[in-house]
């Protein structure tokens, strides 16, 4: 490590706080009063936020901070665009941009009624046979066998399928043609898709939330291909279906994984679950390599709070997965002197 | 025949700019140690920003001086890591400087990649119009593969997508024999290794039959062209002249490949990072890049800052504490 010791003009502030409950819930709800009382004194919700080791963690403070009507948004989930249905109208939009994508190809041949792997391999097999047999029909081809401007044609061949399939090739004929824009190809192609999504989904209506925002990330696009590189490579980050609604109030706590919290900062942060074998995780225990990250991401953790922090640990928690009961606070707090870090207890 | 000479003009001619005829004070808005990072022109530098010490501020300053010292913008190359962040250090720079600063060359590593990629795809036997696959999609193609081949039917338990994706992946970014890997994170299947390196071929030449890569094939692709093609080198490091990484610290072996061959002529590489902050060693980032970049550049500047703008002193006193408590 490069020595460095950071230090500030800033003066005053207290003592962060260590605090240890007895188990998990009363972990929960000593945030939970916490933040009310933060509040109170005039910290807004948005200026605090609650960090852990890894995303689970916070399923029970998550029920309580609900009791408790405290709206929270929680980063570090899952990504939108790794959601199956924002990845079923990326596929419709790749196969329009590389029509050798296979593997959008199968995707969206399997959402049909219907069609199962065989067909959908045959009919994945007639795509890219009848591209190459008519790589050049009669000169209208823009920019060669591989460009995708070409490919309508090909579809327009295809009507021995069952209605199904046809339908879906009309859509595709439909919205290929480069006049469309990629905001109104992803329209047609969201009318078309909707009611499979109903099918499928028990809950469609949040779901549905994330393809009107995935319309509205299209609507700032000229061409289809820097659309999906975008995509590809910045995706945008949550899916409504993970995160609890703010409210109108515009009034959140944020829940986020360390690694999620990176680069950022609050007014006052709380570290839950700085317990052994929860954070350093159990399986990065057995390699000093592992167990340095893990420190590094405790460092990164307390870096954030301007104000206030406070590591938490409940002191009683079984472990299904090692049968073992875990009750060490951890090793990066361990026997921290009272100078640097003030013991709590909650009761 | 006579022969004239033309005198070459000093490397760091661009020094000559006196800093009374600059329009920003530097030295009045920066700390001493922001300054010098800021005021570091030519040659390797390493700047070691810990937590809430103005790096981003830092950076901006230095896009900012580097166009007032009149480097043309396009050949200023800065890499970050979410587009976001370049855009909004570019954003900042214009605001602070004027608006060349937003012109740049800006943007993650991926995308980066993916830009020259696109231009130079034939060189690697691809299509521009290349799909870049997600993990999820990588995985879906390593299943078919894996079915394709019947690795499914067979006796013996065959690793399943996700890992042989990890496999392949870390391979790649850690530059780590098939074999080594296997003994230290999958033992038991060390045996099919042979099996898992030829799912491994299969899957490379899919994604080439079908205009595809992964995400790992962007920077890999990348550094085999820089490699491979010594005219293309040459042209993208005179392209760009000034290369700037952020968040050092969580690049890979691959990345940091990618810088070392971009700088190859110039040398100007300024990496920005803190050790401290390296957490993401499970998507292959190495700790290595930033601790051996003085190795990998003997004449490398070291700055370190160390003055934080964010927390309280006993927050900090807190912090530093739970590193120096390193084994």
């Amino acid at each position: 490590m490069y020595y460095k010791e950071l230090y500030t003009h800033k003066s005053g502030g207290s003592l962060p706080q260590l605090v240890s409950a007895e188990n998990e819930n009363m972990q929960s709800r000593y945030v939970v009063q916490k933040v009310l009382a933060l509040r109170e004194e005039g910290v807004p919700l948005k200026e605090m936020a609650i960090l852990f080791r890894s995303s689970f963690l916070s399923f029970d403070l998550e029920i309580e901070l609900t009791k408790a009507n405290i709206p929270f948004m929680k980063f570090g989930g899952f990504k939108f665009i790794e959601t199956a249905h924002v990845k079923d109208m990326v596929a419709y939009l790749r196969v329009l941009e590389n029509p050798r994508d296979v593997v959008s190809w199968n995707r969206i041949l399997l959402l049909i009624d219907g069609v199962g792997p065989r067909t959908a391999e045959k009919v994945i097999d007639d795509i890219l046979k009848k591209r190459v047999r008519g790589a050049e029909p009669d000169g209208l081809v823009g920019e060669g066998a591989g460009s995708s401007t070409d490919l309508s044609r090909y579809w327009m061949q295809f009507n021995d399928y069952s209605d199904n399939v046809q339908k879906l090739f009309d859509v595709l004929k439909h919205v290929a043609k480069p006049s469309v824009a990629p905001a109104e190809k992803t329209y047609q192609i969201l009318q078309y898709y909707e009611p499979m999504l109903k099918t499928r989904y028990d809950d469609h209506q949040k779901r549905r939330k994330d393809l009107e925002m995935f319309q509205n990330i299209t609507e700032r696009y000229q061409d289809v291909g820097s659309l999906l590189t975008d995509l590809a490579l910045e995706p945008p980050n949550e899916s409504i279906v993970d995160v609890e609604s703010p409210g109108p109030e515009d009034e959140y706590l944020t829940l986020s994984t360390i690694h999620s919290a990176k680069g950022l900062e609050w007014h006052s942060v709380f570290v839950i679950y700085a317990l052994e074998g929860r954070f350093p995780t159990m399986r990065s225990v057995g390699s000093d390599e592992e167990v340095e990250e893990e420190r590094r991401l405790m460092y990164v953790a307390c870096t954030r709070a301007k104000e206030n922090l406070i590591i938490t640990y409940p002191m009683n928690i079984y472990d299904r997965e090692s049968g073992m009961i875990l009750t060490k606070p951890s090793r990066f707090i361990q026997g921290i002197g009272e100078h640097l870090l003030e013991p709590w207890v909650v009761e | 025949m006579k022969k004239f000479t033309l005198k070459q003009l000093p490397t760091d001619h661009l020094h000559l700019v006196q800093p009374q005829h600059l329009k920003i004070d530097y030295k009045g808005e920066l700390n001493p140690a922001q300054y010098e990072a800021v005021t570091s022109v030519d040659g390797p530098h390493l700047i070691i920003a810990g937590a809430g010490t103005g790096k981003t501020r830092t950076i901006v300053f230095r896009v900012s001086y580097l166009i007032e010292l009149g480097v043309k913008p396009s050949s200023v190359l800065l890499l970050t890591f979410t587009r976001k962040a370049a855009f909004e250090m570019m954003r900042r720079a214009s605001i602070l400087l004027d608006s060349r600063c937003e012109q740049i060359s800006g943007g993650t590593f991926h995308s980066f990649a993916n830009g020259i990629l696109r231009k130079y795809a034939g060189q690697l036997g691809y299509d521009a119009n290349f799909t870049i696959l997600d993990q999820t999609d990588a995985e879906d193609v390593i299943n078919l593969i894996r079915t394709r081949m019947k690795f499914d039917t067979k006796e013996r338990r065959f690793p399943r997508k996700e890992a042989l994706y990890d496999l392949y992946s870390r391979c790649l970014n850690t530059l780590t024999p098939l074999k080594e890997l296997l003994a230290l994170d999958y033992p038991n299947y060390l045996e099919q290794e042979a099996d898992i390196q030829a799912v491994h071929t299969a899957y490379v030449q899919y994604k080439k039959q079908h205009n595809l890569m992964d995400y790992d094939d962007l920077l890999v692709n990348m550094v085999l062209l820089l490699k491979q093609n010594e005219p293309v080198r040459a042209v993208l490091s005179d392209k760009y002249k000034y290369i700037m990484v952020d968040e050092y610290q969580d690049t890979n072996k691959v990345q940091a490949e990618v810088v070392k061959l971009l700088a190859f002529k110039h040398r100007n590489i300024m990496v920005v990072g803190d050790d401290a902050q390296c957490i993401y060693s499970f998507r292959g980032s190495t700790i290595r890049n930033i601790m051996e970049f003085p190795q990998e550049f003997a004449d490398c500047k070291i700055v370190k800052l160390e003055e934080n703008f964010r927390s309280t002193q006993p927050i900090l006193n807190l912090a530093n504490e739970i590193l120096k408590r390193s084994v």
